[in-house]
Formats: C-alpha cells, sequence, structure tokens
C-alpha cells in the first residue's frame, strides 16, 4: 500500500521529537520486519508503510468491560518504545479512555468516522449482554459495538476480554460478557476478525497486525482460533529459557527456595507454558525487557481462549475438571483417578470376601459346572 | 466331569497381551513422570526427555499393538474371535454373568470364550487406546508414524474437547482407566482361577486352559 518506500526526514524528526531515536525506529522496523516474515531490507518499507498510516488509515478503538489494561500497556512504561509512540501516532479518531475530548464532542468524532468508514476497528474489553450492565452514553455495548463494526473493514479483537471475555467474563459471569467473535456471530455480521488474545495485549503483536496489514492490505493467516499464526505458532515452552532445566528434570518446588534462585523449570509451579501458545519468549514484554517466566512467575495461559476458567488455579499443574451433573463440583484429575482407584480397591476386597464366604473356591469341581 | 488341558491361547496372542501389558505399564510410569516429575534430575542425565521418548515409543507399541489385535480378530489362524465381542449379545447376557457375580445365582451360562463383561470391558480398553492416541496426538508436535503432523491433525480433538487444558484431562484421565483395568483384570484371572481351578492364570503364559468335559 506504501506509494514511496523511504520515509521522510520530516516524520523522523517528529518521532525524535518525541524521544525516539532514528536509529531505534529504524531498527524496530527491521525487528517487525522478520516478524511478518519479512527480510530486514524491509525496514525502510515498514518505516514507510507506518508513516503513510498516520496520514491515512483511520482506526477506531472501543473500550468495553475490562480494566483498560491493554491501552495502560501502550501507554505506560518508563520511557517510550516505538511500538507505543507508532500507536500514538496512528490516526487513533476515538479512544474513550486516551482520547482529549469526551461527552457529546468526542461522540461527535465516532459519528463522523462511521460516516466515512474505511477504518480498523480495535476492540478492547467484553461485551456485557445483560441489559444494563454496560452502557456508554446510553446505549448498550453490544449496540455500540453493532453500530461500529459495520463501516469497519477489519476489527482487531485486543486482550483476552475481547477475544473470548476474558476476566470479566470469568465465572459466574454476572453480566454475560461475550467476546467479540461471539458478538459477531450472535448480530449476523461477518467481517474480517484478528483475535489476539494475551491479558494484556503485547503492543509488538498489535502494531505487527497493523504494519501487516498497512503493508499487505490484508489481514495476517490465523490459525484456529483466529489469532496470527506468526504469533501464536509456538508454545511458549518450546522457547522458553527455562526448557533445559525442563528437559533435565530440574523443577522448582516451592518458591523462596535454592531451585527458584537457579531459575529451575516451573512446571510444578503450575505452568501453563506446554499448553499456551504465543510468542511471549521472543518478543517479551516493555520493549523486550523480559516476560512472566524471565520475571519468575509460571506462565498462566493468558494467550489461550477461554482464559481465565478454563486456567485456574494458576499455580495448579492441570485446572480442576467439572464432573458432570454436580454442579458446582471440581476436583482435580489426580482426585477422580485416586477415588476410582480406591473405590475399585474396595470392590475388589469385598468381592473377594464374599466368595470366600459363598464357598466357591472350595468346591473342588470349580464354580462353572 | 473329565478335565482336560486345552489350547487357548495361541503363541501370538501371548505375545501381544504381554506386549500391551510392558506398553501400559511404560506408559502409565513415565506418563505420572510427565505430569507430576517426582525424581528430581539433572543435565547429565535428561530426565524428562527420556520420560518423554519413552512415553513416545511406548504410546507406538500400544496403537500398532490394538491394530495388530484387531486384525487378529478377524484373521488369526487360531482364533479369529471378533463374533465373541457382538455388542448386543453381549449386553442381553449381562443380567446371567452378573447375577452370577453378585453371588444371586449359583452359576452362569456357558460363554464360548469371554464372560459378557469382559468382552465389553475389552471393547472399552480398545476404545480408550483410540481416545488416549487421539488426544496424545493433539498434544505431541511432530510427525507421528513420520508423516501425521501433530498437533496440526488433531485441533478438531481440542476443539471438541473444549481447549488444550481439557485435552490433557481426557489423557490423563485414559491412564487412570487402565489402572482401574488392570486391577480388575488382575483380580478376576486370580479369583477365576482359584474358583473353577482351570488355570486361567497361568494360560496367558502357558496358552493351555483345563477345560470340563462331561462324560
Ligand atoms: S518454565 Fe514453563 S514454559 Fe518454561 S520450560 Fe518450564 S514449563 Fe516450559
Ligand atoms: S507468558 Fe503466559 S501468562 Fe505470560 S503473557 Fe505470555 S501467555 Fe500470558
Amino acid at each position: 500500500m506504501a506509494n514511496k518506500d523511504e520515509v521522510s526526514k520530516q516524520f523522523l524528526d517528529a518521532l525524535e521529537f518525541r524521544g525516539i531515536k532514528r536509529r531505534d525506529f529504524l531498527k524496530y522496523c527491521g525487528a517487525t520486519a522478520i516478524l511478518l516474515g519479512f527480510s530486514e531490507s524491509f525496514a525502510p518499507k515498514i518505516a514507510a508503510a507506518i508513516e503513510n498510516a498516520t496520514k491515512r488509515q483511520p482506526v477506531v478503538w472501543l473500550n468495553f468491560a475490562s480494566d483498560s489494561g491493554c491501552t495502560e500497556a501502550f501507554i505506560k512504561a518508563t520511557y517510550p518504545s516505538p511500538a507505543q509512540v507508532i500507536l500514538d501516532i496512528l490516526s487513533v479518531d476515538y479512544n474513550e479512555t486516551i482520547m482529549a475530548a469526551a461527552g457529546k464532542q468526542a461522540e461527535e468524532i465516532l459519528v463522523k468516522s462511521r460516516q466515512e468508514g474505511g477504518y480498523i476497528l480495535i476492540v478492547e474489553g467484553g461485551i456485557p449482554t445483560k441489559k444494563g450492565h454496560g452502557m456508554i452514553g446510553n446505549k448498550e455495548m453490544l449496540e455500540v459495538f453493532k453500530e461500529n463494526a459495520g463501516p469497519a473493514i477489519a476489527i482487531l479483537a485486543i486482550g483476552s476480554c475481547a477475544t473470548t471475555g476474558g476476566v470479566p467474563a470469568a465465572k459466574p459471569n454476572p453480566s454475560q460478557i461475550i467476546g467479540t467473535a461471539e458478538a459477531l456471530k450472535r448480530l449476523g455480521i461477518s467481517k474480517p476478525l484478528v483475535n489476539l488474545d494475551l491479558c494484556p495485549v503485547n503492543p509488538e503483536y498489535l502494531v505487527g497486525v497493523v504494519v501487516n496489514f498497512l503493508l499487505l492490505g490484508k489481514i495476517p493467516d490465523l490459525d484456529h482460533f483466529g489469532r496470527p499464526k506468526m504469533f501464536y505458532g509456538q508454545t511458549i515452552h518450546d522457547n522458553c529459557e527455562r526448557r533445559a532445566h525442563f528437559d533435565a528434570g530440574r523443577f522448582v518446588e516451592v518458591f523462596g527456595s535454592k531451585e527458584e534462585s537457579l531459575n529451575y523449570c516451573l512446571y510444578k509451579m503450575g505452568c501453563k507454558g506446554p499448553m499456551t501458545w504465543s510468542a511471549c519468549p521472543k518478543i517479551q514484554y516493555n520493549d523486550r525487557t523480559s516476560w512472566c517466566v524471565k520475571a519468575g512467575g509460571p506462565c498462566i495461559g493468558c494467550a489461550e481462549p477461554g482464559w481465565t476458567d478454563k486456567f485456574a488455579g494458576f499455580y495448579e499443574r492441570l485446572p480442576g475438571v467439572k464432573i458432570p451433573g454436580m454442579d458446582g463440583v471440581e476436583a482435580g484429575a489426580d482426585k477422580i483417578g485416586a477415588i476410582a482407584a480406591a473405590a475399585t480397591a474396595a470392590g475388589i476386597a469385598l468381592h473377594a470376601v464374599a466368595t470366600g464366604v459363598s464357598g466357591r473356591i472350595k468346591d473342588k469341581d470349580g464354580g462353572e459346572k | 466331569m473329565a478335565q482336560k488341558l486345552t489350547k487357548t491361547w495361541s503363541l501370538g496372542y501371548i505375545i501381544e497381551h504381554w506386549t500391551r501389558v510392558i506398553a501400559i505399564a511404560v506408559l502409565t510410569f513415565t506418563g505420572f513422570y510427565i505430569h507430576w516429575p517426582f525424581i528430581a534430575g539433572g543435565l547429565e542425565c535428561l530426565l524428562m526427555s527420556w520420560m518423554r521418548f519413552l512415553h513416545f515409543v511406548a504410546a507406538y507399541v500400544l496403537i500398532l499393538g490394538l491394530v495388530v489385535r484387531v486384525y487378529m480378530a478377524f484373521r488369526s489362524t487360531f482364533d479369529a474371535d471378533w463374533k465373541d465381542f457382538g455388542i448386543i449379545r453381549n449386553i442381553k447376557n449381562i443380567p446371567d454373568s452378573l447375577g452370577y457375580h453378585l453371588f444371586i445365582k449359583g452359576s452362569h451360562k456357558d460363554y464360548r470364550k469371554y464372560d459378557p463383561l469382559q468382552a465389553l470391558i475389552y471393547l472399552c480398553v480398545a476404545a480408550v487406546i483410540v481416545v488416549a492416541a487421539f488426544t496424545g496426538g493433539a498434544l505431541y508436535q511432530g510427525n507421528i508414524f513420520g508423516f501425521i503432523q501433530a498437533p496440526d491433525s488433531f485441533l478438531w480433538v481440542t476443539a471438541l474437547l473444549g481447549g488444550e487444558s481439557a485435552t490433557r484431562l481426557v489423557h490423563i484421565l485414559s491412564m487412570w482407566f487402565f489402572i482401574v483395568f488392570v486391577l480388575i483384570h488382575v483380580y478376576m484371572s486370580i479369583m477365576t482361577t482359584m474358583v473353577n481351578k482351570d488355570k486361567t492364570l497361568t494360560s496367558i503364559l502357558t496358552g493351555y486352559k483345563l477345560k470340563k468335559f462331561s462324560k
């Protein structure tokens, strides 16, 4: 989509003014190029695409039921990262959390964006479906979503709340919160949708998808959960820096132990890395400073749809199983197995005693007559 | 009543049985370890890697063993016993067999090879092997048998069960099924041997059982 391959000096100066060195910006573009599967020589093209986007590609960012953690992830950092600044300068027409305008004025901007259409709709937060549980400007959030999804060219659901409901949709889900995909289905709207599960979303994932869209004019390849394969194609476990300890069988058994200080694998502390698909170990958070396991915490599986419910308790090896028919009763898989085995053993003992009492064993000819 | 040693199991059946015993034992032990690594390792021995390797090898044995067993059920020259597994007939015979095992009746009908409950449980074992294989495939990363891409070819399993944690749960519960099965299976063979005095227990090594004939 870029009609020129070089980023202008003016743009780089503008970045410099915001605290991003020209060199850092180009380095970042190079890294993004590699993320997207291009060679690093693509960096100038990406830089140009970003510059063009700041002039052309409108973005509408809607906040629904969430703690605005994804917005926070972009705007809070010790120093601005290229990813933040890029999102900052994208023509984000509407973002309730950080825009200067408010109330009627803000609404007007949104109405104008809708009339012009062709924007990328970024959805942050889950959508309450229970009446009166989530309203913006006197309108149900589902209604707001419906209005704004129509004119969008593509929808990016960012963060776990927006993809499948995340924390606000956790049991018992009093507001009956649903994710974007489910909302689109219920409303009967079909639009290209990209799910960026994570809590909060990694800013670099979002920039990666947006840049990919700007360069190629389409959303990236998605996996079966609608997540971009380039970010969700491998498990945490596959790229984890502690994997050598896992393979060797060296595990942290309790926090505050020698094993923990030796950075052993967190598998037994409930790490969900083996069942969580995301590029966290490669891309990391906060301008590639660190990520969960590097910081010493087990992965809690926030990149997977159905998180949190499907991944609680976070420090257990396997989350509890719901026994069908028994509402609210949960038991670990091991407990179920152990109980079944104990019941079997008891049954066997009982049967053995009964057989003894019945005199079948003493019967010389044997039982089968 | 006269008794005669009768050949019940051919060498093929005996080998097939013990191969499965070894596979299930290895799978259960390594499976427990993979689920909860109870022995601390070190970089010298790569304990977890070895456990996983053995687990995968034993899984191949278990799956191929089932294929061989199904083949034998239809094509064994010694005793193709697929008819003994007829679900409807076995279900109809349950009251008779259960009545005997629960001491309501003193005797049961003469079943050709398997007690109806036994035959049905064996079918369940086959089904659980399939479940374990498919959930295992969904958790595996590599090319199964060199050409079935995992987990890609098994994504539907995970989708059906509602997420990878559910897949793991079903997989580990299948192990508990085998544990319970083995307990009952071993008990029943000992008990049958003691009650019927027909060498059932040793027949799976020797191949011979005592059969009674009316004079
Ligand atoms: S810390 Fe977690 S992701 Fe890393 S190797 Fe251990 S189990 Fe895997
Ligand atoms: S490492 Fe796990 S818990 Fe941490 S952000 Fe990535 S997916 Fe979420």
